[in-house]
């Protein structure tokens, strides 16, 4: 039996403002000469939402901004009605939409327990049992008497945090806003929400951006994509495939950004002709995976003998931070260049990069290290995360095979399945 | 009707709760607190008193100063009952849009927050009845059934009203302006006895006399200050041929303002 029923629901906002006396005149004239009435453009926030929440299932929702989320957790919660479809609810539900609707500045720690409990629909009985447990959590013991306008904000969020999670229903909204305060309480307010989750047996709907933290704690994920339910399933697949999604956005966004970053500086002597990357396959292509072979082949045309010139590769960040560069001035046999059209190919077998959006850099020098050609941004590349990616540790810029010694017993990571390439 | 009481008895707790938040806050800083509540209605008598003076207004056998303070406590209840009931579902947009229960409790919270300041009124009303020797009678049982109806016709219009201002903040502007008029309409100033004395005993608008009487009475407080000055300063039963026409307007406007307000009420999250 399922606990939420979503059957085919949209929801639509008018865009703009309310209309005013001016417009509504206008269009009852309209309507009197049966023309047509001037209608504001409508958005769908949710368009045809589908699907059913079985009881104790815990259910992550993740998507981008404006995906349609919060909007969902109203029409959960009852605060706004749909606009076609229905939903059925079986059971009381608990939203923590935002925790700290409720809380009046003029109250102090004790008013507003009392009130924000009531209104969350605790019972005056339950409070008075559960009042010693939300001030000792919320660490407010000292200044429970205290108008909660003179409160500095993270007392408030705490306060609100600790009278919100002490609910009971069948079904428990939470809104992201949950990760508060400073490392220490947020640590607390992410462990009463695991155990609020795994011990209680009830059924339970977090939305976050936090794609570890839904991992972590969902049986279910619903990946949001304007308004409509783009993926369903275990959270390890969907949050990979939201992970790799947000990646491609965040590539677009950096390349956009890029293109008018490429700074060229050039003699004269030659000319550049195109710079590509080539995939393991030999195509043309704009994307690795981690730990793929970075293949970029430069074309240039020479207009004037360059003799044992020096060729540099390199790579850098969006932000110019030069990663790589490699120089044929190590090559003591390098050819000359002749006038002509040449072809370069620099190889790194293996390219130890992070996921993220890089850059190709290329110079030329004549033999007495005089600039022929620089340029950077000359070709954007993506390196694509693998399959593991997302459960590895964040803050890295180096992707590195790894070994490990856990009490002397060697580990290694999983070898990371390369990511397919077709997406980009 | 049956299932309406349930609900809301269901929401008791809140109601209580919402009813001390919006006592304790508005009285929170102020040092003479809760007094401020009474001093309204002890103001306008004093300036109606002085008023009357000039102009001579026959307050039969009552001292007008308690006359016209038996008037004004059901008057400034039903008027601050209405505008709080109208304004209450905008106030709270920040719970509107986050956490649902029946909106219709916000009305209801601001009505009868004001039956606390009624209740204060009340002590003044008994020391002024000290003061003129005046001794109550049985008939003050009539009393909570009056303000019950009052505060009825206060949720008649803070329903709709609650409902409209979401959309239009027009009702908000536009409601002092027809209150303070409405004030002139009612028996606030002068007793409810010289109206009937002009039109049922003079005939002075000749064969309108009845009907102009009857329009009068369709205004609810006019029988409500009437009946509540019998009850308390007369020792007489409500008049209920003043009560009528307001009584059948109420009963027929109650369910149907409910209803626009409910069928408004999923609208709210979305437009407050």
């Amino acid at each position: 039996m399922s606990i939420i029923e979503v059957n085919h629901v949209s929801k639509e906002y008018r865009l703009g403002t309310l209309t005013n006396l001016k417009d509504s005149v206008k269009n009852m004239a309209r309507r009197l000469r049966r023309q047509a009435v001037l209608q504001r453009t409508a958005f769908k926030a949710l368009d045809d939402m589908d699907f059913s929440i079985d009881q104790g299932e815990v259910v992550g929702i993740i998507g981008n901004n404006g995906a349609g989320k919060s909007t969902l957790l109203k029409l959960l919660a009852n605060v706004t009605t749909p606009s076609s479809g229905s939903i059925a609810v079986r059971g009381k539900v608990a939203p923590l939409i935002e925790v700290g609707a409720g809380l009046i500045p003029d109250l102090t720690g004790r008013e507003n327990i009392s009130l924000n409990a009531t209104i969350l629909g605790i019972s005056r009985k339950d409070i008075a049992r559960k009042f010693d447990e939300i001030v000792s959590f919320s660490e407010l013991e000292d200044f429970i008497d205290t108008p909660i306008k003179r409160y500095s904000s993270g007392m408030k969020i705490r306060l609100a945090f600790a009278i919100a999670t002490s609910v009971d229903a069948e079904i428990l909204i939470i809104d992201e806003v949950l990760a508060v305060g400073d490392l220490a309480f947020q640590r607390k307010c992410f462990e009463r929400m695991e155990s609020l989750i795994k011990h209680s047996g009830n059924t339970v709907l977090i939305v976050s951006h936090n794609i570890r933290q839904i991992e972590r704690m969902c049986s279910r994920v619903l990946l949001l994509d304007q308004g409509k339910v783009a993926a369903d399933g275990l959270p390890l697949e969907v949050a990979d495939l939201f992970y790799r999604r947000s990646n491609e956005i965040i590539t677009a966004n950096h390349k956009k950004a890029m293109q008018d970053k490429v700074h060229k500086y050039s003699s004269g002597e030659i000319e550049l002709l195109t710079v590509d990357l080539i995939n393991e396959q030999g195509q043309i292509s704009d994307s690795l995976s981690s730990g793929g072979t970075l293949k970029v082949r430069v074309k240039f045309k020479v207009n004037q003998v360059l003799q044992r010139p020096e060729i540099v590769v390199g790579t850098h960040t969006t932000d110019f931070f030069y990663l790589s560069a490699s120089s044929t001035a190590l090559i003591e046999d390098r050819p000359d260049l002749d006038i002509g059209t040449h072809e370069v190919e620099y190889i790194v077998p293996s390219f130890p990069l992070v996921a993220g959006t890089y850059c190709v850099r290329f110079a030329i020098f004549d033999q007495h290290q005089r600039k022929v050609f620089t340029g950077e941004t000359l070709k954007i590349f993506t390196v694509l995360p693998s399959s593991t990616d997302i459960r590895d540790a964040p803050m890295r810029r180096l992707y590195l095979p790894t070994q490990w010694l856990l009490d002397g017993v060697p580990h290694s990571s999983p070898v990371a399945a390369p990511a397919e390439i077709a997406g980009s | 009707m049956l299932r309406i009481a349930r609900n809301l008895y269901e929401y008791r707790e809140l109601v209580a709760e919402l009813t001390r938040k919006d006592i304790t806050v508005r009285y929170k800083q102020a040092y003479l607190g809760i007094a401020w509540a009474v001093l309204r209605p002890l103001a306008l008598m004093l300036i109606f008193t002085l008023v009357k003076s000039f102009v001579g207004i026959d307050s039969g056998s009552i001292p007008y100063p308690i006359l016209t303070f038996a008037a004004l406590m059901p008057w400034v209840f039903f008027q601050d009952a209405t505008s709080e009931g109208i304004a209450s579902v905008v106030r709270n947009s920040a719970l509107v849009r986050k956490i649902y229960f029946p909106r219709e409790i916000f009305p209801l919270t601001a009505v009868t927050t004001k039956l606390v300041e009624f209740g204060i009124s009340a002590f003044i009303l008994a020391g002024l009845m000290v003061w003129y020797q005046m001794a109550p009678t049985i008939h003050i049982v009539w009393v909570p059934l009056i303000i019950l109806y009052t505060l009825l016709v206060s949720m008649t219009i803070a329903l709709v009203g609650a409902a409209i201002n979401v959309s239009y903040r027009d009702i908000g502007a536009a409601l002092p302006i027809i209150l303070s008029l409405l004030m002139y309409a009612s028996p606030v100033i002068y007793p409810l006895q010289l109206v009937k004395d002009k039109l049922l005993t003079q005939q002075a608008a000749g064969e309108w006399s009845d009907l102009f009487y009857t329009l009068y009475t369709l205004n609810p407080l006019a029988g409500i200050i009437d009946s509540f000055q019998n009850v308390v300063l007369r020792g007489q039963p409500p008049d209920f041929s003043s009560m009528l026409p307001g009584m059948v307007m109420t009963v027929i406007l109650l369910p149907l303002s409910y209803r626009f307000f409910k069928s408004e009420e999923a609208y709210f999250a979305d437009v407050i």
